[in-house]
C-alpha cells in the first residue's frame, strides 16, 4: 500500500494562494512575500509553474519588483508587503528574510534580476550586522539570530557580492552557537535545532568555509546530532514529535553534510505522506493539523532530497528548484562578462 | 487560530475608526498593491480599516495617545507586524509613557501569542530601556508553565540572566523543570547554560554533573536529553573524558548488564571503545574495538533499525581504525 503524493493537489493548494489568501492568514500580512515564494517555488518544485499564465507570471514579477526599496542607503532591500505607504518612505525598510526570498522568487519566476539594485542591497545587508557576527532582519526593530545570518549568506551568494558580510566575524557567531550537544542553536548558549543548524550548515557552505571552519570532529558530531533526529519523520529537537519541516531543515543539512543516504529515506517519506491532505492539497506539521504553506512547501522539498518521482530536484543550501538555480549561474555568467 | 478568534472579540463591540468622531480629522491612506497583486489577503473590514489610519499616521507622523492606542488595535489584528510595534516605541518614547504599563501590557500580548518574535523583540526593548529585569523571569517562568520548550522564552531568560547576572537560583530552577520532565531538553540545555557561565568546570563540578546525570538516565535509560549531557560535560574532562571516566565506564556496563538496549547507551559505549583504542590503557578492559563492532551490529539489527546505514558506516570505519593500529603494532614490534 504506497502512499502516491497528491501532486495535483497540491499545485492546485498553492495556485488558490496566488490567488487569494484567507482572512486567517492575516497574521502575515507583513511578510506575504513569504507566502509568494512558498507558493511559486513550491508550484516550480512540482514541475508545475505553467498552472499560472505568463501573464500571471509577468504580473508576479511586477508585484515583487514593487516591494524593492530602492537606492535608500541602509534601508535598502525588500519588505514583505506593501502594507507600509510610500508616503511614509522612512518606515519602508528592506528585511533580509524578505531580500532572500523577493530574489529567490524571481528567479523562480525566470526573471533575470536586472531591475535589482545592487549595490544598494549589499549596503542594506551590511547595516544589519551585529559586532557579534550575527545580523539583524531589519532596522526599524527586529531580533537577531542564526536565521538572518542565512539570509544575509543567500542574498550574497545570490547577488554574487560578499563585501556586505564580515565573513571572520559571522563564522565565528556560528562556530560560538554550537552547542555541547553537537548541535548548533540560534545564538551562543541556546539550545540545538534543527532549523538553526541548517541556517549554520548552509550560511558556511554558501560562505564557501564549511570545512575550513569546523574541525573533522566537530563535522562528526554535526552528523551524528543530524541523523539522531529521525524518528521515522525527523523532529527539531531532542525529545520533540516529528515534525514535516524538519524533513528538509533536518534532511538538507544531511545532504550538505554529505550524509543524506544513511538516513531511512522509506520512513521519512512515509511520515511526509501521513500528514498531506489528499482531498484539497497540502501538507501539515502532524497528522493531525491542518495544511498550511510553510510546512507544504518544506514537505515537497524534503521528499525532492529523496528523490520523489516527478519533482524537480532543489538545491539545499538555497532551498530553491534546481532550475531555479541554474538560471542564476546563467544570470552570474553575465554578470561576470558586464 | 487564536489570531482569528482574537479578532472575533475585537468585532463584536468594534466601532470603525472611519465613524469614530475623534478620527474626523484624519483621512485614511488604503493599501496600494498595484494592479495586479498576488497572494493578496481576503482582510476583513475591521483589519483594512485599522491599518488604512495606521498608514495615516505613519503619514502624519502624529504621536499621540490615540495613536498609540490605534498601534494596540492593530497589533491585536496582527501582532507580527513589526512596523507597528516599531512605531508604537517610537509613540511611547515621544510622549514618555510609563513602561512599566507597558510590561503589563506585552505581558498580555506575550501570554496571547508567546511563539511570536516581534512580542518577545519588544519586551526586551523595553526591558533595556528600564534597565528593570525584576519580573521577567517570573514572566518566563510564567511561559514555560505552559510551554516547558518555547525557544523564545528560553532565549528571552538567557538574555535577561546573562545582562542582569541573574544565574543565582538558576540550577534549582532547571531542577525543578527536570523534576517535572527529566526528558525536557531545554531545560537540560538551561543547566549547561548555567553551569558553562558560572564555573571552569573544575573536576568536582564534573564529578557532581556525572552523578546527576548518571542518577537522571538511571531514571529513563532511553532519554536521549540525558545521555548528550554527559558527553557535553565529559568534553571538559582534562583527565581523559569519556574514555576514562571509571563511573560512566561502570555505569555503562551495568545497565548493559542489567538489561537496556537504549540506543544512546549503545552509542555511548562505541564512543568509549573508539576513544579508549590505541590510547593504550589497562589491556584487559572490555571496552575493545571488537566489542564496538558487535554494538554496532546489533544497533543495525535490531535496536536502531532506522539508522542501520549509519551504524553500517561506523562499523567500517572502525574496523579501518582497526587495521592501521594492528600495523601500527606490527611496526612497533619492528623496532
Ligand atoms: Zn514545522
Amino acid at each position: 500500500m504506497t502512499v502516491t503524493l497528491a501532486k495535483h493537489q497540491h499545485a492546485k493548494y498553492f495556485q488558490r494562494f496566488i490567488h487569494l489568501l484567507p482572512n486567517q492568514l492575516a497574521v502575515h500580512d507583513s511578510i506575504r512575500l513569504t507566502m509568494a515564494f512558498f507558493a511559486l517555488s513550491g508550484l516550480d518544485v512540482l514541475n508545475s509553474l505553467d498552472v499560472l499564465s505568463e501573464q500571471k507570471r509577468s504580473e508576479a514579477i511586477e508585484w515583487i519588483y514593487r516591494l524593492q526599496v530602492r537606492g535608500a542607503g541602509p534601508r535598502s532591500g525588500f519588505q514583505g508587503s506593501t502594507s507600509v505607504p510610500k508616503e511614509a518612505s522612512k518606515y519602508q525598510t528592506g528585511h533580509l528574510a524578505m531580500t532572500y526570498l523577493g530574489l529567490a522568487s524571481l528567479l523562480t519566476l525566470g526573471d533575470d534580476l536586472s531591475r535589482i539594485d545592487k549595490k544598494s542591497i549589499i549596503q542594506g545587508v551590511r547595516a544589519c550586522q551585529n559586532d557579534d557576527g550575527s545580523f539583524t532582519a531589519t532596522l526599524t526593530g527586529s531580533e537577531s539570530d542564526m536565521r538572518f545570518i542565512y539570509c544575509a549568506c543567500c542574498i550574497s551568494a545570490i547577488l554574487d557580492d560578499w563585501s556586505g558580510i564580515d565573513k571572520r566575524k559571522a563564522i565565528n557567531y556560528i562556530k560560538e552557537s554550537i552547542s555541547y550537544d553537537g548541535g548548533i542553536g540560534q545564538g551562543p548558549g541556546l539550545e540545538s535545532h534543527g532549523g538553526s543548524t541548517f541556517c549554520a550548515v548552509a550560511s558556511l557552505l554558501l560562505m564557501d568555509n564549511l570545512t575550513s571552519a569546523l574541525s573533522e570532529k566537530q563535522l562528526n558530531r554535526l552528523r551524528y546530532w543530524c541523523l539522531m533526529r529521525q524518528i521515522g519523520g525527523f523532529h527539531g529537537r531532542p525529545n520533540k514529535p516529528e515534525d514535516t519541516c524538519y524533513s528538509f531543515w533536518v534532511g538538507a543539512t544531511l545532504q550538505i553534510l554529505g550524509v543524506r543516504h544513511l538516513t531511512d529515506a522509506t520512513e521519512n517519506r512515509a511520515y511526509v505522506l501521513t500528514t498531506q491532505d489528499s482531498v484539497l492539497g497540502g501538507l501539515s506539521k502532524f497528522d493531525t493539523s491542518a495544511p498550511d504553506p510553510l510546512h507544504t512547501y518544506l514537505g515537497l522539498c524534503g521528499l525532492s532530497l529523496l528523490g520523489e518521482p516527478g519533482l524537480q530536484a532543489v538545491n539545499a543550501a538555497l532551498n530553491i528548484s534546481q532550475s531555479a538555480f541554474d538560471h542564476l549561474e546563467e544570470i552570474h555568467k553575465i554578470w561576470a562578462g558586464d | 487560530m487564536s489570531d482569528s478568534s482574537e479578532e472575533e472579540e475585537i468585532s463584536s463591540t468594534w466601532v470603525f475608526y472611519r465613524d469614530r468622531n475623534e478620527w474626523k480629522d484624519v483621512t485614511p491612506v488604503p493599501q496600494d498593491d498595484g494592479p495586479h497583486p498576488i497572494v493578496a489577503i481576503a482582510y476583513s473590514e475591521t483589519f483594512k480599516d485599522a491599518y488604512d489610519y495606521f498608514r495615516a499616521i505613519l503619514k502624519s507622523g502624529e504621536k499621540s495617545e490615540r495613536a498609540l492606542n490605534l498601534t494596540g488595535d492593530c497589533i491585536t489584528l496582527n501582532s507580527a507586524n513589526y512596523t507597528v510595534w516599531q512605531y508604537r516605541r517610537e509613540i511611547l518614547k515621544a510622549l514618555d509613557k510609563n513602561l512599566w504599563n507597558e510590561l503589563k501590557y506585552i505581558e498580555t500580548m506575550i501570554r496571547r501569542t508567546p511563539k511570536n518574535y516581534q512580542v518577545w523583540h519588544h519586551r526586551r526593548v523595553i526591558v533595556e530601556w528600564l534597565q528593570d529585569p525584576s519580573l521577567d523571569l517570573a514572566l518566563t517562568e510564567n511561559v514555560l508553565k505552559k510551554d516547558a520548550k518555547n525557544y523564545h522564552a528560553w532565549q528571552h531568560r538567557q538574555w535577561i540572566i546573562k545582562t542582569f547576572n541573574l544565574f543565582d537560583g538558576e540550577l534549582e530552577y532547571v531542577e525543578q523543570l527536570l523534576d517535572a520532565d527529566v526528558r525536557n531538553n531545554s531545560a537540560w540545555n538551561q543547566r549547561y547554560f548555567v553551569l558553562n557561565n558560572t564555573t571552569k568546570f573544575e573536576p568536582h563540578v564534573i564529578e557532581r554533573e556525572v552523578d546527576y546525570t548518571l542518577k537522571k538516565i538511571e531514571l529513563v535509560k532511553g532519554n536521549e536529553s540525558a545521555w548528550n549531557y554527559l558527553r557535553g560535560i565529559l568534553q571538559h574532562d582534562g583527565e581523559g573524558g569519556l574514555g576514562r571516566n571509571k563511573k560512566v565506564l561502570e555505569s555503562c556496563e551495568a545497565l548493559y548488564a542489567g538489561g537496556s538496549r537504549s540506543i544512546h547507551l549503545l552509542a555511548c559505549m562505541i564512543d568509549i571503545c573508539q576513544e579508549r583504542h590505541g590510547a593504550d590503557i589497562e589491556p584487559e578492559s572490555p571496552f575493545t574495538i571488537e566489542r564496538a563492532l558487535a554494538l554496532c551490529k546489533e544497533l543495525a539489527e535490531e535496536h536502531d533499525k532506522i539508522r542501520r546505514r549509519y551504524w553500517e558506516y561506523i562499523s567500517q570505519q572502525l574496523q579501518k581504525l582497526s587495521n592501521s593500529a594492528s600495523q601500527d603494532g606490527q611496526r612497533v614490534l619492528c623496532t
